[in-house]
């Protein structure tokens, strides 16, 4: 990287960019291939796609593999990659309205399984969310909008278990330990779930106006004390310690707009990133004091559109990916 | 009870307590016992503390009680099980939280401040208690916590609020947030005296600043800790309190290891600085260095002259004396101070101008960026852990590789696109998840209707309208129309059923005659068609000839004549062979010929009186 010239905007290497036809929503960073990013469109039909991009630091490209790219049924909700580097089957798994795997062959994508637990065969209630376990990589937890979280043994291909988690839809759903998860909701509570203990959950936190819906949840996979959530409409990020129900411990108020997406720093427990509608993703250092006019942020970038989506993967650490419009951005950190 | 604090080194165990009551007669914060190690030789590292200063219970922070100096003792304890808890966390694969009694929320800064002091190390004659053991003298540090790093290493800690981040640095594996700009806050630890004793240093600090008061160090040993030594008295300096606080800070100097070019640096940033010699000569101050030097090649005795010198690092300054740190001090000046502050100032401008490692005074930064630079490699070296995000937050420099933008330089007015929809694409495929599957497959239907309107309007005639309520009205109409016309037509065919005549061939010979009898009848018909249909006047004809028997109807027609006629002639019993009728202009001509069944057969007249009441109904 070339210092000699200060440049108040950001060098052209540290923005790395891709143009896509269509929109982008669903983001993942594949970490058995940390060049491997999967984007997936929102466009509102039936036909869908999820492109493999390479992402190259170096050469500062982002390209889609053509042969690595797919038909989705409906916009992809999530797109995760198998957690673990050296899992047998490159697996990535998608949500809409069913959760499918998929294998990533060399030059091919095949649909591996499509992971249905309704018992009509009618109709099925669409997944909004769901994540991998990393701690246990055959499992996954799905939210849907029948309140209820399904987790599913992929390897089997079973359902282990299916919880009524919530009064309302569960909008997003995030693994704390091997069997322990939590999920928020539009009835306005954080709650985790045991797996030891299905009949019992506990709400750490819930919206101070009430039924103010939950949208996004974040587990600080550092520092498992620590989980972050976003409300509807709100331009707040809430840091919730789950040893401290009910109160918060901190509340992020610098977005100008909507706060879109959350992801917590994979190589520190002190940072946090967020995007909203205003365009800026901010990069927050949580401080043990917070001074009284609240926490400011560490550093911001602004996109110029509002950002719908923000991965940070512990893959690439140095790399925060966003999404907004049509455009698809690698930031350095 | 932890007895990690008096396990190691042969501290003495009473020493603690010592240290304790010691403290909390003065009402300072902390003090440390600094030992000589054991396994590094001329070291100095933790031995045992206390610590008196503020705690935080629950939220509050509150001065700790004074009765309870079980509490203080166990305070202390849960400090050290802490620390120790921390540094085995460094070593483990997983981050885990602390199973001490304590979590580092719960310290206060000062209390941190206390807890990172027991990983710190010191080399003989580094560091304030190295020093402090290297010359066997006490040493007072007022404003610690404005120190610098040369003097005092822990300067940075003393001002430090965001503990935290050491905490974390200590435990984790991954790295956490370290911010240094926090640093610049609030001070906690503003004095900080030490002292040798027992082979090693006794160090106390307080978060009040205090000026030096020698007497209060010689009240501790003799009271608490009952052993006498060799300590230097000073007579307070006074003189300098007008003066900037530089002037307090016991400037030291490196030995190579460090950054040579700052030793000038610190200490031309001292400003004002007094640098005091024995001597009053400023001519020569290299003079008075050699003679700093023979001085402390003699030793350090109780009644050394009361200026020491700043030893500046020289590469010919060499001295394995001069290995360790010196300091000036201005708080051993002699009454004589005045005079030394300006032989002082002389000597610094000399010494300015005469060495090639002198930087330039207002070099604050490059200093200040040194000193950054040695914290962190300090702290590195320390704490085992770097990341640039971590570390780099507070080097301005790091921007310029990343993308983000330091939130305090970030364009005061940027553009905030004013979206119509918060979160629109959250939202769809979160919260209107539920119509939107439905919503697809219903535009499909709705998109076969509209196509399937289209063709019916094309079908209909709907006078240019293709809204769905006229073209299904104009099909209705339409379709009411056609039923109509169907029936009609229907009707209209079946009213004109006979209009095609109906001749069946016969070939019967005697027919012939009567073919030619029809026909000359038809013509007879024919001519008298008219005159029939004038007279409307009906005629029957039967002529019989044995068994045979010849009908002749002329009548006018009427539906199902024919039927009834033939009815009747069955009803005659005979039989009937064959019938020819034609039905011209609305008269209908019959001729049949039958045989009579049965042995007596109807006479012409019966016959010819069925058939008339036949016609005539």
């Amino acid at each position: 990287m070339d210092n000699s010239t200060q440049e108040s905007h950001p060098r052209p290497e540290n923005v790395v960019s891709f143009d896509s036809p269509y929109q982008i929503y669903a983001m993942a960073i594949s970490a058995a291939n940390r060049r491997r990013i999967a984007v997936g469109s929102f466009i509102e039909e039936l036909n869908n796609r999820v492109d493999i991009l390479s992402f190259s630091e170096d050469s500062s490209y982002l390209k889609p593999i053509p042969a690595l790219s797919f038909d989705h049924p409906y916009p992809p909700t999530k797109l995760l990659f198998n957690p673990s580097p050296s899992a047998p089957r490159n697996l990535l798994a998608s949500s809409g309205d069913f959760l499918r795997l998929w294998e990533i062959k060399d030059a091919s994508i095949d649909n591996v399984s499509t992971l249905n637990n309704s018992k009509t065969s009618e109709y099925s209630a669409p997944l909004t969310s769901f994540d991998w376990n990393e701690a246990e990589p055959r499992r996954i937890g799905t939210s849907s909008i029948d309140t209820t979280c399904t987790i599913w043994d992929i390897e089997k291909g079973v359902v282990e278990t299916q919880l009524i988690a919530h009064d309302k839809e569960v909008y997003d759903i995030a693994w704390g330990e091997a069997g322990v998860f939590a999920s928020v909701s539009a009835d306005g509570s954080v709650r985790i779930f045991d797996l030891r203990d299905k009949e019992h959950s506990t709400i750490i936190y819930e919206s101070p106006t009430p039924d103010t819906p939950l949208l996004r949840l974040a587990w600080n996979k550092q520092d498992l004390r620590y989980m972050a959530t976003t409300l509807m409409d709100s331009n707040k990020i809430v840091i919730l310690d789950i040893r401290s129900p009910t109160m918060p411990v901190a509340e992020l108020e610098r977005h100008n707009a909507s706060v879109n997406a959350i992801a917590w720093a994979p190589q520190s427990c002190r940072h946090i990133c967020s995007a909203g509608d205003d365009g800026q993703a901010l990069l927050w250092e949580l401080p043990t004091v917070a001074g009284p006019n609240g926490i400011d942020p560490m550093s911001m970038y602004s996109a110029g559109a509002e950002i719908n989506q923000l991965q940070w993967s512990a893959a690439q650490p140095d790399w925060i990916a966003i999404a907004f419009g049509n455009k698809m951005q690698m930031l350095k950190v | 009870m932890d007895t990690g604090n008096q396990s190691q080194k042969g501290v003495p165990d009473n020493l603690r307590k010592q240290l304790a009551l010691a403290v909390r007669s003065i009402q300072w914060s902390y003090a440390i016992f600094w030992s000589i190690s054991d396994t590094q030789s001329g070291a100095l590292e933790w031995g045992c503390g206390y610590y008196n200063g503020d705690i935080k219970t629950r939220k509050t922070v509150q001065a700790v009680d004074v009765h309870a100096d079980e509490l203080g003792l166990q305070r202390g304890d849960q400090l050290r099980e802490l620390y120790e808890s921390l540094s085995l966390g460094e070593t483990s694969p997983q981050p885990k939280r602390p199973t001490a009694a304590l979590s580092p929320e719960d310290l206060t800064d000062a209390e941190w401040y206390f807890l990172v002091c027991m990983s710190f190390v010191f080399n003989i004659g580094q560091g304030l208690p190295g020093r402090t053991l290297a010359r066997n003298e006490t040493v007072w540090l007022r404003n610690a916590h404005r120190a610098d790093t040369k003097v005092f290493s822990r300067s940075l800690l003393a001002k430090a609020k965001n503990f935290l981040t050491f905490l974390l640095l200590l435990n984790y594996r991954s790295n956490c947030g370290l911010d240094l700009r926090c640093f610049l806050q609030s001070a906690s630890i503003q004095t900080v005296a030490c002292f040798p004793h027992l082979g090693g240093v006794i160090e106390l600090g307080t978060t009040e600043l205090v000026s030096e008061d020698l007497n209060l160090i010689q009240h501790i040993k003799t009271s608490f800790l009952e052993s006498p030594s060799a300590v230097v008295f000073k007579s307070p300096d006074d003189g300098s309190n007008g003066a900037a606080d530089n002037n307090d800070i016991i400037c030291e100097v490196l030995d190579d290891t460090n950054m040579p070019e700052n030793n000038l640096d610190q200490l031309l940033d001292c400003g004002e600085m007094d640098v005091c010699s024995p001597d009053n000569s400023s001519d020569d101050f290299p003079d008075n260095l050699l003679r700093e030097e023979s001085h402390l090649e003699d030793g350090v005795d109780g009644e050394a002259p009361p200026m020491q010198n700043g030893q500046f690092k020289n590469d010919s300054i060499s001295n394995n004396s001069m290995n360790s740190s010196d300091c000036v001090s201005q708080t051993y000046g002699n009454p004589e101070t005045s005079t030394r502050h300006s032989d002082g100032k002389k000597a610094a401008d000399s010494y300015r101008h005469g060495s090639q490692k002198c930087n330039q005074q207002k070099n604050n930064s490059s200093g200040f960026q040194g000193d950054d630079i040695h914290y962190q490699v300090v702290l590195s070296s320390l704490l085992k852990s770097s990341h640039q995000l971590v570390l780099g937050s507070y080097c301005r420099n790091r921007n310029r590789e990343s993308s983000f933008v330091n939130w305090k330089d970030r364009p005061v007015s940027s553009r905030v696109p004013q979206t119509a929809t918060p979160q629109r694409l959250l939202k769809k495929t979160d919260v209107d998840e539920i119509d939107r599957t439905h919503v697809l497959s219903e535009r499909k239907r709705r998109e076969k209707l509209n196509e399937r309107f289209t063709t019916l309007g094309s079908l209909v005639p709907s006078g240019g309208k293709v809204d769905k309520v006229s073209i299904l009205d104009h099909t209705i109409e339409y379709l009411r129309e056609l039923e109509r016309k169907v029936e009609e037509l229907e009707s209209t065919r079946q009213s004109k059923p006979h209009d095609a005549v109906e001749r069946t061939s016969d070939n019967y010979g005697p027919n012939k005659n009567k073919r030619k009898a029809c026909e000359t009848d038809k013509t007879a018909v024919d001519s008298k068609r008219a005159r029939l249909r004038d007279s409307s006047a009906d005629s029957i004809t039967v002529s019989i000839a044995d068994k045979d028997v010849l009908i002749e109807i002329r009548c006018s027609w009427r539906e199902c004549v024919l039927v009834q006629v033939m009815e009747a002639v069955s009803k005659l019993h005979l039989d009937s062979q064959t019938v020819q009728s034609s039905n011209v202009d609305g008269i209908l001509s019959v001729s049949i010929k039958a045989k009579c069944k049965g042995l007596k057969g109807a006479s012409a007249g019966v016959i010819r009186q069925a058939l008339q009441k036949v016609i005539r109904k």
